[in-house]
């Protein structure tokens, strides 16, 4: 019987906190949503450039693209993140905090993304810029007006998947004083004790930017998916 | 005159050269059938008109100037593909397949487009499907949308790549019809083909390659009623059974 008191006092005590540091955190959640919107639209940007230069007949662009996507692929965001906020000042560069895990972000995303449409552009049938060309089009306009518009759908579903680690990974921004969601639960536990209900929060609050990308995403595919095999 | 002109052109891939110096004039109007087995090199003698495929050797002219590989953009305005596969762009309606030519290579007003395509696809008989996708339609009628796509450039030669032989056989008639019609219209065309009744109905001149390089050419009853060249012979034998 103590027990089952027990435990209804617990989740009483649980909700109540929920229900009060819930709106303190939305300061937090705005800037993880301003992080991962900037770092998605800029990894896009970056993404579809490295991958359209990669594919260009130019070997020495291509290296740089090949070395920019070795390195960010393969050493943590966490150190790249701590490199441009504490280690560019040493060589006399300083960038806030906030443009630095802009930057980071989206260099991080960009070499995924730049990846995901490298694969996509290089699944259209060469017929089509083939049929392009024949027309008397350049290779940029048939890169343009053929290649990249059906290379974008195709995109889609993987995108999504970049988007999503995209707005988690912009939680690692916490470790370079930026507070947003990760890091006001950080503080929030730390200044109450009561991590449990706290974290709780932080995470239903990304499970509900997720969520909300994943059917954004999936309406957008519905969409593109129309009159097309 | 001579609306094409290709002397002495050579093709290698890699070790293997595919054609061994073919010469060949098309005149203006004319209608040119290719024929030969597959490997022969037909299809890479097409491609290298249009620069699908570079040369190694050899000159080509179009309409009197000689082509080199900076004015690709220019000599293919002038020449039309037409592909085995359609190679429509699965992305655009039927309509704005048939735009995208003038408008994005030759800057054409869209209205003005607009109206070319619609005739075209009249001519094509497919004005019906002007506003559907590629995907929705047959392949017959999407070798029909690819030879208006291609006309819409209004160029002084078309070249076709087994424009039948990725079709249904049930299909394969409504396509000829509209080369036969372009033809009439006295189109300059080249066609690499197996369809030998088109061949004999529509084409001025027959060739016959074999292992890269013409083995025969003449009028289609020469070539088809009394072959001289030994592998001619023997390839007529085994496809008109």
């Amino acid at each position: 019987m103590d027990a089952i008191i027990n435990l209804a006092n617990n989740s009483i005590e649980f909700f109540k906190t929920v229900v009060e540091f819930a709106p303190k955190f939305i300061p937090g959640v705005i800037l993880t949503l301003e992080l991962a919107f900037f770092s998605i639209i800029l990894g896009m940007v970056i993404g579809l450039v490295v991958a359209v230069l990669k594919l260009t007949k130019y070997k020495w662009l291509k290296k740089i693209m090949d070395v920019y996507i070795t390195v960010v692929r393969g050493t943590p965001l966490l150190l790249q993140l701590y490199f441009i906020f504490y280690g560019l000042p040493s060589m006399g560069i300083m960038i806030d905090s906030f443009p630095s895990a802009v930057i980071a972000l989206a260099l991080h995303n960009g070499a995924y993304i730049s990846e995901i449409f490298r694969g996509s552009i290089e699944s259209i049938d060469y017929g089509q810029r083939e049929a392009a060309r024949s027309l008397g089009m350049t290779k940029w306009q048939a890169m343009k007006r053929v290649v990249l518009p059906q290379a974008f759908k195709r995109s889609v579903p993987a995108l999504g998947n970049q988007f999503i680690i995209a707005v988690k990974d912009s939680s690692l921004a916490s470790v370079i004083t930026i507070t947003e969601t990760m890091l006001l639960a950080r503080q929030f536990g730390a200044a109450t004790f009561n991590v449990f209900p706290i974290y709780f929060t932080a995470g239903v609050y990304y499970l509900i930017i997720t969520m909300g990308l994943t059917k954004l995403l999936s309406k957008v595919e519905q969409k593109l998916k129309v009159n097309e095999r | 005159m001579s609306m094409i002109e290709i002397k002495n052109l050579h093709k290698y891939f890699g070790e293997l050269e595919v054609l061994r110096g073919i010469d060949l004039t098309v005149d203006e109007s004319e209608v040119v059938c290719l024929i030969g087995s597959s490997g022969s090199g037909k299809s890479t003698l097409l491609r290298c008109i249009n620069f699908l495929e570079e040369k190694n050797e050899g000159e080509i002219y179009i309409d009197g100037e000689l082509v080199t590989s900076k004015d690709i953009n220019a000599i293919r305005q002038k020449v039309g593909m037409v592909f085995q596969r359609f190679n429509l762009f699965p992305h655009m309606t039927v309509i704005q397949n048939v735009m995208e030519g003038p408008v994005t290579v030759k800057k054409m007003d869209k209205k003005k487009a607009r109206g070319l395509a619609m005739d075209l696809l009249e001519k094509v008989n497919l004005l019906d499907k002007a506003d559907e996708y590629p995907a929705m339609l047959s392949g017959g009628q999407q070798q029909r949308v690819a030879i208006a796509r291609s006309l819409a450039m209004e160029p002084k030669v078309i070249l076709f790549d087994e424009p039948t032989s990725a079709l249904d056989p049930e299909l394969v008639g409504e396509v000829l019809g509209v080369m036969n019609d372009l033809a009439k219209e006295g189109r300059t065309m080249i066609i690499v083909t197996h369809e030998m009744g088109f061949a004999k109905e529509v084409a001025d001149r027959v060739i016959f390659i074999s292992e890269g390089q013409i083995a025969e050419e003449g009028p289609p009853e020469e070539i088809f009623d009394h072959p001289k060249n030994e592998r001619l012979q023997s390839f007529l034998g085994q496809i008109l059974v």
